[in-house]
């Protein structure tokens, strides 16, 4: 394409002058939710002039737990609302993880807050620790919105335990997922509770407006990117699979017709989460990565035949309606701060960085590519991968199993002899985790910094 | 992709949190809650305390209702039936309702009872777990206290109808949909020489309306001498428990 400047340092300034690295807003998104919690525990600090006695603590502690509980609840359903902020500036995965993280800590919370004012109020009453349960009930048949607040707190439990991994691994992904929304109805159940019997806000009505505001800043921006964001966007493009190809055994490409498709905003390196209305698989969204920049008229995903939803896309009949969401993901041009990039791929993981490989401003020989699979035969889209390089200019390596099933070497010393000024690229890596680990720790020994290395993964 | 530890990750958050609290709960004075509600503004109206606080006082007979002390939670107020110079019952006829408090209050306030009829003092220890409301208890059954030996060293009988002595009389609380009302009259040769609402509905848009209503509710009941007043347009359910209190200080100082 810039034939005429290939090479020179021309063609290098234009590269650079493309390359605008944007910061993740991960840092401040941090510090606002702790400025959040210190708001919280002020709020609870004014309203209590001074504890009494040891159940008064007790209380106190219950009163607490419960604040940071209602306040992290908002934050981690805010996490899943899909505010383009989270999943294209700090990234799909890592919020991902952020929120399984926080939904953990939030759940440890109300635990905490049940049983610590259930304690302090048996205390009250007079009664021991051994009372609990009784005062646990008294408390739900006497205190107002108490009864929702207890069916939305066991829903809490029922949901955060289906998600202990040994559990979810358990469960098909569509249940799991589908119990999982019911979360939104357990925040709702539990909202009322804190208004009309939380001691903050009975008695303070800027707290209440306060908490009403959280609750209800989470609740528009949930509906509209959960909802509104993508009934426009399928309204706007209505997608439709062109065709299904096999790309190697097991692993098939899906063309999506559609109109204007190049107005969603889509970048190389992002992903849409996609359902497919076709007899059993309109319930279940999965995210696949797009495999080739997006075209007008075209968009292409490719999947490797997996689990059940991967093989029944190789059934799919040209025309199906696609409904897709997003696009997702902070995998992108975006995380570049050098002229060279290194592109590692693992298996299907060819998928982003195909369209990377594609579409990365960069001279001849600043982009290479590195292949990993378990045979020649696995290498798909190998054809129209050699050819992008041919075009470019760019480096194109594979790194597959020998005959006798012999891993590769990918370690620091042969990245660097492959690739001599390793350490001076940026490095975008896409595989399954073991592979993902490994390179990294190779990359890392190489000399190639922490924040050059890009990686998107989907493990918990 | 540095390597996470989620055991070492849980420990540490579990141990940030427990402090963080242990932290916030042991900055907290932990004063007498009377004593910091008077700080914070709410004082209870005129609990002057006596200033000899033996229990061997002589003090009248009949029944005598302390002032009302406000605490975080509601107003307890205590009322002592008084006989021979001694206390022979006490009960509050206000006790702070609603929520977690009814518990509480169902809890503490017999013993309270008990324990101001055994001590024949205020000097009665708190309940566990109802330190606000033993607060208010002692302090309104120190003003019952005080009005007993008041009553006792002057007339010697407490309550008489149509004493020329003017006399307060405080009517019962009556509940409305947005807080309690209460009146207190002061009767002078069976007239009502003043009226006044020693508790209203508070918070929010009530402040606003009981500052108009209430003053118009005084001077009505000052001129029509009995509970038979108009309710203020705009406070009908303040003007409606005013009159029930009205009505109820009215029948005290006539029985």
């Amino acid at each position: 394409m810039t034939t005429t400047l290939a090479g020179g340092r021309a063609a290098r300034r234009q590269t650079m002058r493309r390359i605008r690295p944007r910061r993740s807003p991960a840092v401040p998104l941090l510090l606002a939710v702790g400025a959040g919690a210190v708001a919280v525990l002020w709020l609870w600090w004014t309203n209590t002039p001074s504890i009494a006695d040891t159940t008064g603590k007790i209380v106190a502690a219950g009163r607490i737990t419960g604040l940071l509980a209602g306040y992290l609840m908002a934050l981690v359903v805010l996490q899943m609302a899909r505010v383009p902020a989270l999943e294209r500036r700090v990234g799909s995965d890592r919020v991902a993880r952020w929120h399984a993280m926080s939904g953990r800590y939030t759940v440890s919370l109300v635990i905490a807050h049940v049983f610590l004012i259930m304690w302090g109020y048996a205390r009250q009453a007079g009664k021991s620790l051994g009372d609990i349960v009784q005062q646990t009930i008294t408390s739900i048949n006497t205190l107002p919105d108490m009864g929702k607040a207890a069916i939305g707190t066991g829903l809490l439990f029922v949901i955060a335990f289906l998600s202990i991994g040994p559990v979810r691994r358990r469960l098909p992904y569509d249940g799991w997922y589908h119990v999982h929304l019911l979360t939104y109805a357990a925040v709702f159940l539990t909202f009322w509770h804190q208004i009309t019997t939380g001691n903050e806000f009975a008695v303070e009505p800027t707290a209440k407006t306060f908490w009403y505001g959280l609750y209800g800043v989470v609740t528009a921006l949930v509906l509209w990117y959960r909802i509104i964001t993508p009934v426009r966007l399928n309204m706007r493009h209505r997608m439709r699979v062109e065709a299904v190809v096999e790309e190697t055994p097991g692993i098939v490409s899906v063309l999506i017709g559609g109109r204007r498709l190049h107005r969603m905003g889509a970048e190389a390196g992002q992903f849409f989460r996609w359902r497919f209305k076709a007899p059993g698989m309109r319930f279940s969204s999965h995210p696949y990565s797009l495999s080739a920049a997006p075209r007008p008229d075209m968009l292409r995903i490719t999947v490797k035949a997996i689990g059940d939803h991967t093989s029944r896309l190789r059934e799919l009949e040209p025309g199906t309606k696609v409904w897709a969401e997003g696009p997702y993901g902070a995998l992108t041009a975006q995380r570049r701060s050098r002229g060279k990039v290194l592109l590692v791929a693992g298996g299907v993981g060819i998928t982003p960085m195909r369209a990377l490989f594609e579409t990365l401003p960069g001279a001849s020989g600043d982009i290479t590519l590195l292949y990993r699979a378990n045979s020649t035969q696995d290498l798909a889209l190998w054809g129209e991968l050699a050819k992008i390089a041919d075009e470019r200019g760019a480096r194109l390596m594979y790194a597959v199993n020998s005959p006798d099933g012999e891993r590769p070497d990918i370690s620091a010393e042969s990245l660097r002899r492959k690739i001599p000024d390793v350490d001076r690229h940026d490095v975008f890596m896409c595989g399954p985790p073991g592979f993902a680990q490994s390179v990294y720790e190779a990359l890392r020994g190489a000399g190639v910094p922490a924040r050059r290395i890009h990686h998107e993964s989907f493990e918990m | 992709m540095r390597k996470s530890h989620p055991v070492r990750r849980a420990v540490l958050a579990t141990a940030a949190t427990v402090s963080g609290i242990v932290l916030l709960l042991s900055l907290k004075p932990a004063s007498d809650p009377g004593s910091a509600a008077a700080a914070g503004g709410a004082a209870p109206p005129a609990a002057a305390r006596s200033p000899q606080g033996g229990a061997a006082q002589p003090i009248g007979n009949g029944t005598v209702t302390g002032d009302a002390a406000r605490t975080q939670y509601g107003a307890v107020q205590v009322r002592l039936t008084v006989s021979g110079g001694k206390i022979t019952k006490a009960e509050a006829v206000q006790a702070p309702a609603g929520g977690q408090s009814d518990q509480i209050t169902s809890n503490a306030v017999p013993r309270l009872n008990q324990a101001a009829v055994a001590a024949q003092s205020a000097e009665i220890d708190a309940v566990s777990g109802a330190t606000y409301t033993s607060s208010g208890y002692k302090k309104s059954l120190q003003s019952a206290l005080d009005k007993a030996r008041a009553a006792g060293s002057g007339q010697g009988a407490g309550d008489g109808a149509g004493s020329a002595q003017a006399r307060t009389v405080t009517g019962d609380v009556a509940q409305t949909q947005y807080g309690p009302v209460q009146v207190r009259i002061t009767v002078s040769g069976g007239k009502i020489t003043k009226a006044e609402a020693v508790q209203t509905p508070e918070g929010g848009q009530s402040d606003q309306v009981n500052s108009n209503a209430v003053p118009k509710l005084n001077q009505a009941a000052v001129a029509a001498g009995d509970a038979g007043i108009d309710a203020v347009s705009g406070a009908t359910y303040t003007s409606a428990g005013y009159k029930q209190s009205l009505q109820s200080a009215l029948d005290k100082a006539g029985g």
